[in-house]
C-alpha cells in the first residue's frame, strides 16, 4: 500500500455480563483460544496488513492488558519509527459498557492523530475474533474518495447481535445506522477507516458531544455524512457473554474456521510468547475435539474444550464443553461440563460442576473449589 | 563497561556426521529435540540460569537454521545491553581466511572477541549436550581452588570408562593424569567437555598451541595435556545429574524418550532451571474427534486426527486420520498422511509422508526418515 495508514484500537470498554471474568480486566485482555487475549486479533490484523504505528486506548484497569502487549514486540511494533502507543482512556474508573468509540477517549488521543502524517486511520474495537487483511479495504477507501469506510458483515436476519447495523444504498453508501436492530442484516464490525485529517476535524465539530460514541454521532448526523462500506466475508466471532465465550472458543475446533483464522500462514494471529513445555498426554489420557496449549499435563478425559497453558488434569477427571484458563488444576475424578474457569482455579478431586448451554458456570480467578 | 566474571564460548560448528540424515543440512546444535526445543537450548538455558549473559556461539557447518534460531538471544533472556549472544563464524583477515581447525583453534581465532569483554574466566561449552547444570557451582569451586582450569566430570560405570576421556585426580580433586579412551582406566571420572579457564592462562595456552605445527588444536588432545605437563593447576568439578552427549541416532532417540518417560531425567515442566526455546509462535494444538493419544509429548501447532502412542510430535506436525504413530519422534512441521503406520522412526523436519505409507523399524532399532526441509 502506497498511502500511509496508522491504527487505533479501542480497549476501554467492558461488559457486565461476564461476572468474575471481567472483575479486573477489560474485554480486550480476556484470555481466549488457549493462548491468546482478545486484543491479539486487532493487533495482528493491523500488523499483518503492514500497519507499523498503532495506538491503544487503555482501560483504567490496564494491568493485564499492558502486561500482555508490552512494547508490542510480538506484533513487530517494538520499533524506533512508529510502533506501539498505549494511551490512557478518558477518565479513571470510567469504562463504557457497550460503546467502542467514545468520542471523549478519541479526543484524549488527539496528539496521536496530529503528530503523524498518515493519510488514513484504521479504528478498531478489541474484542472480536476475526482475521482480516486491511489492504483491500484501504485500497477501496482511497478509491472511493469518501472520508469514512465502515466494515460490515452480513448476518442472518433476526439474530440477536449487539451493536450497530447499516442500511446501505445500491452504491454501497451508508443511508442510515441503527442500534441493536433485529431485522437488519448488515452488521457493523466495530471497525472503520477514516481520513486522519477528517477525524481531527470530526473531534472539533462534535467536541460538545464527547460523551457519545463516534458511531452514534455519525448516526445522528447522517445528512452531513458521506460513508462508504466494505463487506467482510470471513468469520466474525462476537463475544458478548459467557455463552458466546464458550461457543466462539469452540469455533477453533471447526476445520474451516481454524484454517481461516488461526492457520493462515500469510496472516498469523500473533501473541505474547510464553515458553512452556510440550503437552504431556499420559497413559490414560483421552483428548478429543479440543484445543490444548503448551505445558499441560493430562491424565483424564477432555472433550470439545479449550485448555490454556500449564493446566494439570488428573486421573479419571472429565472436562466437557469447557474453557480452563492457564495454570488451572483439575483434581482426580473431577467432572466439569459447561464451565469457564479463570486463571489459577483449583478444582478439588471428585468435585462435579455442571453448567448448561444457556448458563455456563463461571469460576473466578484463583478460586479453589 | 562492567568487567565480566565469566563469559561462555559455545562450540556449535561441528557437523555431527554420526547423526546421519539429521544433520545433512542442519548443524547438530540446531537439530530438533524433545518436540519444541533444539539441542542448543540446553546449553544456552544453562547459561541464562547461571547468570551468564555473554555467550559467543562458534558456528561453521551449515549454520543457517542455527543463526536464525539463536537470533539476538532474546529467547534466552540474553538480549542485554552490555553482553548478549554473538554468532561467531570463521572470518578473513589481512592474509586471507581460515576455517576453524579444531576446538582450541576456534577459540584462538576469537581471542579478540574475548579480549573485548576481558573476562576473568571463560567457560567452554559444547552445543550438543542434553543436561541442566548451574555453572555457578562449578565457577565457585574453580575460584576457591584458584585453578587455571576446571574440568567438569561425571562418574561413568567402570566398564564404559574406556569410551571416554578419563581424569585421574588426587584426593583434593587436582588432576594428575588425563587419558583419552584408556584401555585400562584407573578412574571412572569422564570429562564432559565443559571447561572453565582463567582467561589469562587460556590465552597464553592458545597462543602457544597455535605455534605448534604438530598440534591438532583440540582441547582434549592438545591444550589440556600440555597444561598438565606444565604443572598448571587443573581441577575437576564433579557433576551429578542427567547428562547425555547425543552423538548418535540411537543416543539422540534414547535421550528424548528419557525426557518423555521420566521427569527425573530432564524436567522441562519446572520453572527451576527452566529450558527456554525460540519456537513459541505456534497456535495451540488441535486434537480431532477421533484422535487417540497416549503417553506422548505433543507440541503447539500440532494437528492430530490419528493415533499417537509413546511418541513425540514436534511443533507444527500433522497426523492424518487413521494414521498410527508408535515409539517414534516426528520432528517439527512434518506431515504424516492418512492411514500411515510409523514405528520406531525419527521423521525428519518438514518431511511429508504420503497417505497409506508404512515406515516401520524393528524393535530395538531406529532410523531417520527423509531429508530435512528448511523453513522458518
Amino acid at each position: 500500500m502506497k498511502s500511509k495508514t496508522i491504527g487505533l484500537i479501542s480497549a476501554n470498554y467492558s461488559s457486565t455480563e461476564f461476572g468474575d471474568l471481567l472483575d479486573n480486566r477489560s474485554l480486550a485482555s480476556l484470555p481466549y483460544g488457549g493462548r491468546y487475549r482478545l486484543i491479539d486479533f486487532a493487533l495482528s490484523n493491523m500488523s499483518n496488513s503492514g500497519i507499523t504505528t498503532v495506538g491503544v486506548i487503555a482501560p483504567y484497569n490496564s494491568g493485564s492488558l499492558v502486561d500482555h502487549i508490552g512494547i508490542g514486540t510480538p506484533w513487530s511494533l517494538g520499533r524506533k519509527n512508529g510502533g506501539l502507543f498505549v494511551m490512557p482512556g478518558s477518565a479513571y474508573g470510567l469504562q463504557s459498557m457497550g460503546s467502542r468509540f467514545l468520542l471523549r477517549d478519541i479526543i484524549k488521543c488527539k496528539d496521536f492523530f496530529e503528530k503523524d502524517d498518515a493519510d488514513y486511520v484504521v479504528m478498531a474495537g478489541s474484542s472480536d475474533v476475526w482475521n482480516i487483511d486491511f489492504g483491500p479495504v484501504i485500497e477501496q477507501h482511497e478509491k472511493s474518495g469518501k472520508p469514512i469506510t465502515m466494515i460490515y458483515k452480513k448476518v442472518p436476519r433476526g439474530e440477536d447481535y449487539y451493536g450497530f447495523f447499516l442500511n446501505i444504498d445500491e452504491d454501497g453508501k451508508v443511508e442510515s445506522i441503527q442500534e441493536e436492530g433485529f431485522s437488519w442484516s448488515n452488521y457493523f464490525t466495530d471497525c472503520f477507516i477514516v481520513d486522519r485529517e477528517y477525524m481531527i476535524d470530526f473531534m472539533s465539530w462534535y467536541g460538545t458531544l464527547e460523551y457519545m460514541d463516534a458511531v452514534q454521532i455519525m448516526r445522528d448526523n447522517m445528512d452531513t455524512m458521506d460513508i462508504d462500506t466494505y463487506e467482510f466475508k470471513g468469520y466474525l466471532g462476537k463475544i458478548k457473554n459467557p455463552v458466546d465465550f464458550i461457543e466462539v472458543n469452540q469455533c477453533m475446533t471447526d476445520y474451516d474456521i481454524r484454517n481461516e483464522v488461526f492457520c493462515n500462514p500469510e496472516r498469523p494471529i500473533l501473541t505474547k510468547p510464553q515458553d512452556e513445555a510440550p503437552v504431556l498426554h499420559q497413559a490414560d489420557a483421552d483428548v478429543r475435539n479440543s484445543i490444548i496449549s503448551a505445558g499441560c499435563r493430562i491424565e483424564g478425559r477432555v472433550e470439545n474444550s479449550i485448555i490454556f497453558r500449564s493446566v494439570n488434569i488428573g486421573k479419571k477427571a472429565v472436562i466437557k464443553n469447557s474453557v480452563i484458563m492457564m495454570h488451572g488444576e483439575v483434581g482426580d475424578g473431577a467432572v466439569l461440563d459447561r464451565v469457564i474457569a479463570d486463571k489459577y482455579v483449583q478444582i478439588t478431586g471428585g468435585v462435579k460442576i455442571y453448567g448448561t448451554k444457556d448458563a455456563p458456570v463461571v469460576i473466578g480467578k484463583n478460586k479453589k473449589i | 563497561m562492567k568487567k565480566k566474571k565469566c563469559i561462555a564460548m559455545l562450540l556449535a560448528g561441528g557437523q555431527g556426521s554420526r547423526l546421519g540424515k539429521l544433520t545433512t543440512n542442519i548443524a547438530k546444535p540446531a537439530v530438533s529435540f524433545g518436540g519444541k526445543y533444539r539441542i542448543i537450548d540446553f546449553g544456552l538455558s544453562n547459561c541464562t540460569n547461571s547468570g551468564i549473559d555473554t555467550v559467543g556461539v562458534l558456528v561453521q557447518y551449515k549454520p543457517l537454521i542455527l543463526n536464525r534460531y539463536v537470533g539476538t538471544g532474546a529467547s534466552w533472556d540474553m538480549a542485554v545491553t552490555d553482553g548478549g549472544v554473538h554468532i561467531l563464524p570463521p572470518f578473513a583477515g589481512e592474509t586471507g581466511g581460515e576455517w576453524y581447525e579444531g576446538t582450541a583453534d576456534a577459540i584462538y581465532h576469537n581471542i579478540d572477541f574475548i579480549d573485548m569483554y576481558n573476562p576473568e574466566n571463560v567457560l567452554i561449552l559444547s552445543g550438543d549436550h542434553i543436561y541442566k547444570m548451574d555453572y555457578n557451582l562449578m565457577l565457585n569451586e574453580h575460584l576457591d581452588n584458584n585453578a587455571d582450569l576446571t574440568v567438569s566430570v561425571i562418574e561413568v560405570p567402570w566398564e564404559e570408562a574406556s569410551r571416554f576421556g578419563i581424569m585421574t585426580t588426587d584426593d583434593k580433586g587436582r588432576i594428575t593424569k588425563f587419558s583419552e579412551k584408556p584401555k585400562k582406566p584407573d578412574s571412572n571420572l569422564a570429562s564432559m567437555g565443559i571447561y572453565i579457564f582463567k582467561w589469562k592462562a587460556l590465552r597464553k595456552a592458545l597462543l602457544e598451541d597455535h605455534e605448534n605445527d604438530k598440534s591438532s588444536h583440540d582441547f582434549g588432545n592438545d591444550v589440556i595435556p600440555k597444561m598438565l605437563n606444565e604443572k598448571k593447576k587443573l581441577f575437576v568439578y564433579r557433576f551429578e545429574g542427567y547428562w547425555r552427549d547425543v552423538g548418535t541416532v540411537k543416543s539422540y532417540y534414547d535421550s528424548q524418550m528419557d525426557l518423555m518417560d521420566d521427569m527425573e531425567n530432564i524436567n522441562v515442566f519446572t520453572k527451576d532451571m527452566k529450558v527456554f526455546s525460540n519456537s513459541n509462535f505456534y497456535h495451540p494444538q488441535f486434537l480431532g474427534p477421533n484422535a487417540n493419544i497416549n503417553s506422548s509429548l505433543i507440541c503447539n501447532g500440532c494437528t492430530v486426527y490419528g493415533t499417537v502412542k509413546h511418541s513425540i510430535l514436534g511443533s507444527g506436525a500433522v497426523v492424518g486420520d487413521g494414521a498410527v504413530i508408535e515409539d517414534s519422534i516426528v520432528l517439527p512441521n512434518a506431515i504424516i498422511g492418512r492411514n500411515c503406520k510409523i514405528k520406531n522412526t525419527i521423521v525428519n523436519e518438514g518431511v511429508i509422508i504420503e497417505d497409506n505409507l508404512e515406515v516401520i523399524n524393528e524393535d530395538g532399532e531406529v532410523a531417520v526418515y527423509g531429508r530435512a526441509k528448511l523453513s522458518i
